[in-house]
């Protein structure tokens, strides 16, 4: 009888613990499963899982908001105040959203121009300038709109007349962005040669940063053999286009492209037009280094559109694997999150990528839906430790690369910025330890120096002494010997 | 009979003359002087072919130690992508395969050397390079930056003299010209890579009759 008890008792305890364990794992996993990986490259660019920087928070479609669904959307814009603009290009519309992403402030669907009321045609592209202008890439009218964030006319920035254009091109804006002198940067269909630019009056000036088409030495080899015919068949040698474009606030253009090879998928463009992009270690600002060579996620990266963000970071949006790259202004890559899929949090096409207020939002033509996305504190940690950076103020920075290392043992831009920091209070050994977990050979070598430097100086006398020392007893050894030898030689004779 | 075998390892080694003083302090000799040493390897049977396997495998420990630790200021290496024992396997190898392949041109172009001093020559001319990594190993860890050059230097010095003494060693052990020997280095490389491709074939041809026979056995288990 005293046995059974106890073993009912005992069931009864282990049952109560099963379902206690696992109420509390299916909540866990509940909240912190990601339908997505978030990884980095390390130094020898292998694969390193870390936490995640951001966390799906929710997406915004256009039924949600009390108006029609967005069809196709392709891009859309952030205002200085706030707003969201999305360019609803298969609806023919521009909606406007308020900052929380919660409601339409308004719907811009037709435009009063000299009287007469004009539409949109495919509106794929749309950007508000440092002036709270609106420009509207109104692509299937091939025009550039200009109006005030209400909706009324200001201009029209179209049809570019230069010797540098074919005498057959069609002007099909797809992208636009304005910089600070009201320049305007359009991405068209089929100009390989670069951005087109436009004066503030709207008169066309020229190309703008163009990508130069690498031909391999192989190539150039087998086009001496080829013959004319064969030539001909070759395909062209043309310069990619670019994808997406943003402006920072010195004035310089962030501009991505796809990039064959994966190595170089965003320039930085200066008002000269050209790329003063810095690159990391790996010398990579492509988006993923590794990826696999057969099946349908293969080949590299396909960057389709950049968004600058504060303190010299930005961030890359890939189609091909729905990936999101964070860079810093030295070209590190900080984060990588983001995935194509079907649950929630995932992209089917994105095509867009915005920042607003610490979220980052992507805009996906396949969801017709905005897809937000919520920093983590291993997010913000990093973002703040970069933008400390950016201003100088390294040594405020090691507290939050420690909070990093200890949510991320590893993360290398963590060990060499705390490195940095000893270095300049002059721990060299710290420094030292640090530079080497952040695999930065040439300042651990400045590190070592120092230390070794430090070593002798404190040991000169020491070292000096037993050179000293060692020098003297050689001498005597010597002419001791030489004294024996010569006794031994006069014995002798 | 029972009084050979009771012969202890030393002793045996002793008998053999295998290990001995005279055999190892014939590698330096040999080292400083690679001309006459070579030609007394051929002529004189000066060399021990235990020691230059054991030089080999010294080598093959030395460039492991080398990539594993050496100072962070000259090596990047992944400390995880180094496996020694699978180092070591891929250098003996590659040690035999160079020893035939040479063996196997030599023999068509009358070169006097036999197998064994191909593989002595082969194998004594390591010790240069292996002390190079030795050396640069150590030198390493004392370096900054700017005087990274000087390791490079120590451990090229030693590669340089090692293929230096490849050379000769091939030279003399064969009786062989300048030239000759030039040319013999060319067709050995291409016979090592003939060696290599057709044991590649092999092994590719054996996984497939392997497969066959597999696969015939599965028929007939799941048809039964």
């Amino acid at each position: 009888m005293k046995k059974l008890k106890f073993t009912t008792k005992a069931a009864a305890f282990i049952l109560a613990a099963v379902s206690i364990i696992g109420a509390y794992t299916t909540l866990v996993s509940a909240d912190e499963e990601l339908p997505y990986e978030t990884y980095n490259y390390n130094y020898w660019e292998d694969i390193v899982i870390t936490p995640a920087a951001y966390v799906p928070s929710g997406s915004v479609t256009g039924v949600e908001l009390g108006t029609i669904n967005f069809k196709t959307p392709q891009d859309f814009c952030i205002s200085e105040d706030n707003e969201v603009y999305v360019a609803d290009t298969g609806n023919n519309r521009i909606v406007v959203l308020n900052d929380k992403m919660n409601k339409v402030n308004r719907i811009i669907d037709s435009f009063e121009m000299d009287g007469v009321t004009e539409t949109f045609n495919a509106p794929y592209g749309v950007c508000v300038s440092e002036k709270n202008q609106l420009y509207i890439a109104d692509s299937n009218n091939n025009r550039v709109v200009v109006l005030t964030p209400e909706g009324d006319f200001i201009k029209i920035v179209a049809n570019p007349q230069s010797e540098v254009l074919e005498d057959d091109f069609s002007f099909v804006p797809l992208k636009v962005t304005v910089d600070y002198a009201d320049r305007v940067y359009v991405i068209a269909k089929n100009a390989f040669e670069g951005i087109l630019l436009f004066e503030s009056t709207g008169d066309f000036i020229g190309y703008f940063g163009t990508i130069n088409v690498k031909i391999s030495a192989w190539d150039k080899f087998w086009r001496r053999f080829a013959t004319k015919e064969e030539k001909a068949n070759q395909q062209l040698y043309i310069p990619t286009e670019f994808t997406g474009i943003d402006v920072d606030a010195d004035g310089f253009i962030y501009a991505s492209n796809i990039d064959s090879e994966g190595i170089q998928a965003v320039r930085r463009l200066n008002p000269q037009g050209k790329d003063v992009i810095q690159k990391g270690e790996n010398g990579n600002v492509g988006g993923d280094i590794d990826w696999s060579q057969y099946g349908t996620y293969s080949g590299p990266s396909e960057i389709t559109d950049v968004v600058y963000r504060d303190k010299g970071m930005y961030s890359l949006l890939d189609r091909k694997r729905g990936r999101i790259f964070t860079y810093d202004k030295e070209g590190n890559l900080l984060y990588i999150f983001g995935g194509i899929g079907l649950q929630k949090g995932t992209f089917r096409t994105p095509v867009a990528i915005e920042s607003i207020n610490d979220e980052i939002i992507v805009l996906d033509a396949g969801r017709n839906s905005i897809l937000r996305f919520k920093e983590t504190n291993y997010g913000s940690l990093i973002n703040d430790a970069v933008g400390l950076r950016y201003d100088g103020d390294e040594t405020l920075a090691i507290d939050k690369w420690q909070e990093v290392l200890r949510l991320d043992e590893n993360n290398e831009l963590a060990n060499n910025g705390i490195a940095k920091a000893y270095l300049t209070a002059g721990d060299n050994k710290l420094a030292m330890t640090y530079f080497k977990m952040g695999m930065n050979q040439k300042y651990y070598a400045i590190a070592y120096k120092r230390y070794r430097n430090d070593i002798l100086a404190s040991n000169l006398t020491v070292v000096l002494t037993v050179l000293i020392v060692i020098i003297a007893g050689l001498v005597v050894f010597s002419k001791i010997r030489a004294k024996k030898k010569g006794k031994v030689k006069e014995e002798l004779l | 009979m029972d009084e050979e075998r009771r012969l202890s390892v030393k002793e045996w080694f002793a008998s053999r003359q295998i290990f001995s003083k005279d055999k190892w302090g014939y590698v330096w000799h040999t080292v400083i002087h690679p001309v006459d040493g070579f030609y007394e390897i051929r002529h004189r049977d000066r060399g021990s072919l235990a020691v230059a396997i054991v030089l080999v495998i010294i080598f093959s420990l030395c460039f492991s130690i080398n990539r594993l630790s050496a100072g962070f200021v000259v090596n990047d290496i992944n400390p995880r992508s180094v496996n020694t024992f699978t180092e070591l396997i891929s250098v003996l190898l590659l040690y035999f395969l160079v020893a035939v392949s040479n063996w196997s041109i030599t023999c068509l172009m009358e070169g006097e050397g036999r197998m064994k001093d191909i593989l002595i020559a082969v194998g004594y001319s390591l010790v240069p390079v292996t002390i190079g990594f030795i050396v640069g190993t150590i030198f390493s860890q004392f370096v900054a930056a700017d005087e990274s050059a000087f390791y490079y230097m120590i451990v090229g010095i030693g590669i340089a003299y090692s293929v230096f003494m490849l050379f000769v060693g091939i030279m003399n052990i064969h009786n062989y010209t300048l030239g000759k020997t030039i040319l013999t280095m060319i067709l050995t490389l291409v016979a090592l890579l003939i060696i290599i491709f057709i044991a590649l074939l092999f092994i590719d041809l054996i996984g497939q009759v392997v497969s066959f026979f597999k696969s015939i056995y599965q028929e007939l288990i799941f048809r039964g």
